[in-house]
Order: structure tokens, then sequence, then C-alpha cells
């Protein structure tokens, strides 16, 4: 079996993003839009983001075994609020973490998180691979 | 309901979106002005806190999705539908629900651009001007004021500006808002006889805001600069109006605007202060220049000479002069002697002797200084012993120009002030030194 180099993918995930521009002035607001609007631009260009989105901050959890229980949330104010997510498409968790740093949020208060996309391979490839040796 | 203006948006991919300089500051203004006018002034803050809401939405949105083609619309789009949700969920209003949000629906920005739209929009920001500026609010608070509501300064930002601490201007801000609502002000332009006295009462805002940046106080120097520029934006706003269409505002905006061509070339490269007679006039901002000339001929109608006429016209003639020598000081220094009569405060009458020094020679300057009214409130400014010790340097007592030096070295309180002291001080000491020498020499070669 060939090992192919792919890249690999990462989830940038936005937290703390509820309230950290809240005591930002319009003029730091249209400064760091414009910093983050040229970050995701040269990161889509270059091919490093393959999606991002930002996410509302109302929502709502669903919980019960049935899924019977829905409740509001998660809240604005929690530190825990996702703000959007880039998917990042890099050669290693270096350059993803090395993204991350550029975050224009980051000065505000504002944390990443970065979180290697599982592979498909390992397991299943395994798996699949015993499953078709024990059919021969 | 927030993704208002989605069908006009994205920027193609691939531009630097960009967004113009200034835009949410300027915008913000507007829209809190405008959710004021709806929701009454009582509910200031509440305006303030839905424009804010509505660019953090931009912030979040912009980034991925690209600047909407008409960005100022869509901002003024997100606030309205931003206060009709607020309106409807929090039910503060009452009885006065069904009014607002007809009022706020009643136009949709995006597609809505008729003149009588836009006048609604800037008959707003000149209530909200009157408020600000309004009498029962202290001067300084009022300049504070203005820079929150309507060019949309953070408190840190006034701060920085004004050389005060942010909590100093916050507390300033809630005070003099509390007073506004308080106080039961109307959300109205004043008229009749009550517009000319609240229209200078605005003009000595606006005019207290361009000086508070132009002054060589200390602090950044592009802070300072932008509240100049805030200062002619507001003031030209004012002008474009039918109510601030008036001699005297064309005067003020041609004094901000000749003072504000030469802003580029006050300091040099390291930040020290150059004098007239040393900046670069090739560097002068001539469209500013060009602006400033074609309000000053509309200040001209009308009957009334107000200091801002007079003061524009020693600036004028600053601006006018291709270099400092051809400066032609015999008019200023009538325009001075114009000045002393509407302003009688000893800082003017420094400046005139200053005037009368190039006209009549510098023995008439010192004359004139020594003749100030009310000189000991001078006692304590710099500025009087600088421009003494420029007096006697140039009559060569060099030992009196660097005492005076000194003592303007004392009481200057920002670096490039002192800097520049220090240079003269030490340019007089030279030349005292040079002279002694030169007088041990001739004793030398007689002896």
């Amino acid at each position: 079996m060939s090992i192919e180099w792919t890249p690999s993918e990462y989830l940038l995930l936005f937290r703390n993003a509820g309230d950290w521009h809240r005591g930002l002035s319009p003029q730091e607001l249209q400064e760091v839009t414009d910093q983050w609007m040229t970050w995701f631009n040269r990161l889509s260009e270059l091919g490093k983001v393959t999606a991002g989105q930002p996410l509302m901050h109302e929502g709502k959890i669903v919980s019960g075994k049935n899924g019977q229980f829905v409740a509001d949330g998660p809240f604005a104010e929690s530190k825990e609020t996702i703000g959007g997510y880039f998917l990042l498409s890099v050669k290693s968790a270096d350059e993803a973490i090395a993204i991350a740093r550029e975050c224009p949020g980051l000065a505000y208060g504002m944390r990443v998180e970065v979180r290697p996309v599982a592979a498909k391979c390992a397991l299943r490839e395994t798996a699949e691979a015993e499953l078709a040796q024990s059919h021969a | 309901m927030v993704a208002a203006g989605t069908q006009e948006r994205d920027a193609p991919p691939g531009e630097i979106p960009q967004v113009v300089e200034h835009l949410f500051r300027h915008e913000w203004g507007k829209m809190v002005s405008r959710l004021t006018s709806i929701f009454g002034i009582d509910r200031l803050s509440l305006a303030e806190d839905l424009v804010q809401e509505a660019l953090a939405r931009a912030l979040q949105t912009w980034p991925y999705y690209g600047v909407p083609k008409n960005p100022a619309a869509w901002i003024m789009q997100v606030s309205k539908n931003l206060a009709i949700d607020y309106v409807r969920r929090e039910k503060v209003f009452r009885d006065k629900e069904a009014e607002i949000i007809s009022l706020l629906e009643q136009h949709n920005t995006i597609s809505n651009r008729s003149p009588s739209f836009a006048e609604e929009i800037k008959d707003d920001g000149l209530r909200m001007m009157f408020v600000c500026c309004h009498p029962i609010v202290p001067r300084e608070a009022q300049v504070a004021l203005a820079l929150k509501i309507l060019c949309g300064f953070s408190p840190a930002e006034i701060g920085k500006a004004l050389l005060a601490s942010e909590a100093a201007v916050a507390k300033k801000l809630t005070r003099a808002k509390e007073k506004i609502r308080s106080a039961g002000i109307a959300f109205a332009v004043p008229t009749g006889k009550e517009l000319s006295e609240r229209l200078a009462g605005v003009l000595q805002t606006l005019y207290l805001l361009f000086n508070e940046g132009y002054k060589a106080s200390s602090g950044p120097r592009l802070v300072r600069e932008e509240l100049c520029h805030e200062a002619i934006r507001l003031t030209s706003f004012l002008a474009e109006n039918p109510v601030g269409n008036c001699p005297k505002v064309h005067a003020l905006l041609a004094l901000m605007l000749f003072n504000a061509a030469r802003l580029p070339t006050r300091l040099d490269s390291n930040g020290d202060i150059l004098l007239l007679k040393e900046q670069d006039r090739s560097r002068w901002d001539r469209p500013l220049v060009s602006r400033g000339m074609s309000h000053f001929s509309q200040s001209a109608a009308g009957d009334e000479i107000s200091e801002y006429h007079i003061q524009a016209g020693i600036a004028a003639c600053h601006c006018a002069a291709p270099d400092y020598e051809s400066t032609d000081w015999p008019n200023i220094l009538s325009l001075y002697d114009g000045l002393v009569e509407i302003d009688d405060s000893p800082v003017v009458a420094l400046n005139r002797a200053v005037a009368i020094a190039n006209v009549h020679g510098v023995e008439a300057g010192i004359e004139a200084a020594a003749a100030i009214r009310g000189r000991a409130k001078l006692d304590a400014y710099y500025l009087l012993y600088a421009v003494l010790g420029e007096f006697e340097a140039q009559l060569n007592h060099r030992d009196a120009a660097a005492g005076y030096f000194r003592r303007a070295l004392e009481l200057a309180d920002t670096r490039s002030e002192r800097q520049f002291l220090a240079k003269k001080l030490k340019e007089s000491l030279q030349g005292e030194k040079e002279k002694k020498q030169k007088k041990r020499r001739a004793t030398e070669a007689i002896g």
C-alpha cells in the first residue's frame, strides 16, 4: 500500500467571541474588521482556508436521550461562545498553530482553539484491510 | 433579520476589501442620532448600544462574506433591525411600541435614496449637535460628548486626545448624559432668537475641539490631528446646512482649514517644533487652503465681523504668502488691532506684539509686550518668555535672551516645546560665549 501525502485538515474555532468587542470603539472595530478580512482573504487565496463561516450567538441546545430537552443557549456572555470557524488545509499542526497566532481577535481576549480533523484512514483502513484479507 | 443587505453584498474575492477610512466612526454618529430621534433623548445610551452591536455584526460577518456594496446603508439597516428586535423583545416602550416600529420601518435604508430621507438623517445629526453643545452641559464636557456621540470616540480615545484618564472621561460623559436626561432637553434645533445664541455655543465648542487638536500640547500627534479633522467635518456639516450656512460659520471653517493645512509641517521628523519661518511651505496642504479661501469669501457676506473672521484673515495672510519674507505683516497687524478690540485676552495681545515687532521693529515689539494689559495673567505662560527671548536674541542681547528662554523652559510642559526652547537657549549661550571670546581676542589684540 503506497502512502500518499495528503494535507491535513484543522479546524480553528474562535472562542470567547460573545462580548470581546464590547469595549472597542467604532474605529477599533473597523480596524479589526479590516485586519480580519485581509487575513481571511490571504489564507483563502493561498488555499489554506477551504471553508469559514461566522456563527450567530443565539441558538438551541438539544439534549436528553430522545432529544426531548431543547434549551436556549449557548449564551453570548459565555467564555466558550464560538464566533466562527475556519477549516484549514495545511501541512502540519505547526502551520495551523502559526495561522491561529495571526488571529486579529487575540489582542482583544479572543481565544483560538486548534483541532485536527480526524483522518479517515487509521483505524478504518486497517479494519478494511483486515476484512479484505479474511475474505481472501 | 440581521443579514440585511445580503442581496447587495460581496466584494469580488481576491480584491483587498478595505473599508472607507473612518466609516464606522462616522456612521456611528449618524445612526445614534437617527435612533435617538426615534426613541427620545432619554434613550441615548440605548441608541449607542444598538449601533455598537450593529458594528460588531459587521465585524462578525464582513470578513467572511465581503464588504457590502453600500456599507453605510448596511450599518443603518442592521441598526434599525436590531432596534426593532429590541423594541419587540423588551416591551420597554409599551404603548409606543407600534409607533416606534412603524417609524423604524418607514424607510428601508437600502433601497431608499430619496433626498428627503438624506435630509432627515442630516437633520438628526444637526439636532444631536445642538444637544451635545447645550449650555447646561459644561463646555469641557460638551467637547467630550461631541467626540463620543457625533464622532464615535471611546472614552479611552477621548482621554488620549484630551489628556485625561479614561475613567475621568467616562465619569464626565455619564454626568453630562444624566444632565441632558433630567433637564429633558428637546431633541431639536432651536429657532428664532434662541438659535443665534445656541449656534454661537456650538461654534465655541467646535472651535475648542479644533484647538484641542491644534495646540501643541502633548500626546500622540496623530490623535491630535484627528481632532482637527473631526472638528472640520462637523463644522462643514453645519455650514452645508441652512441653519448653519451663515458668515460666522464659514469664517470658523475657513480658520480651521487654513490652520489644518499647515499641520503637516509644524514639526520636523524628530517631532520638534518648527517655526512658521522654518516650515516647508511646499508641503502645506493646498486643497485645504483653497477650501479655506472659498469659505473665507463666503464669510464676507453680512455685516458682522466675528473673532473667527479676524483670525481666519490672519491665517489667510500666512497661507497666501509664498515665503516668510513676503508675509503681509502690516495687514496682519491691522487685523490684530481689530482682534484686541473684540478679545482683550493677554494672549491675543502677545500675538499682536509679535506682529508689531515685524512691522515696526523689535524694540516696538518689546514695548508692546510690556504694555499688555493684564500681563500678570501671562506670568506662567511659557510663550511670553519664548517671545521675549526671541526679541532679545534678535537684538543680540544674548544674556537677556538666555534668561527668558530658561524661564520658558521651566514652564513648558511638552517634550517638543522643551526641545525647541533648549535649542534656542543653547544658541543664545553659544552666541554669548562667542561674543566674550571675540571681546577677549579684541582686547588681546589691543594688548
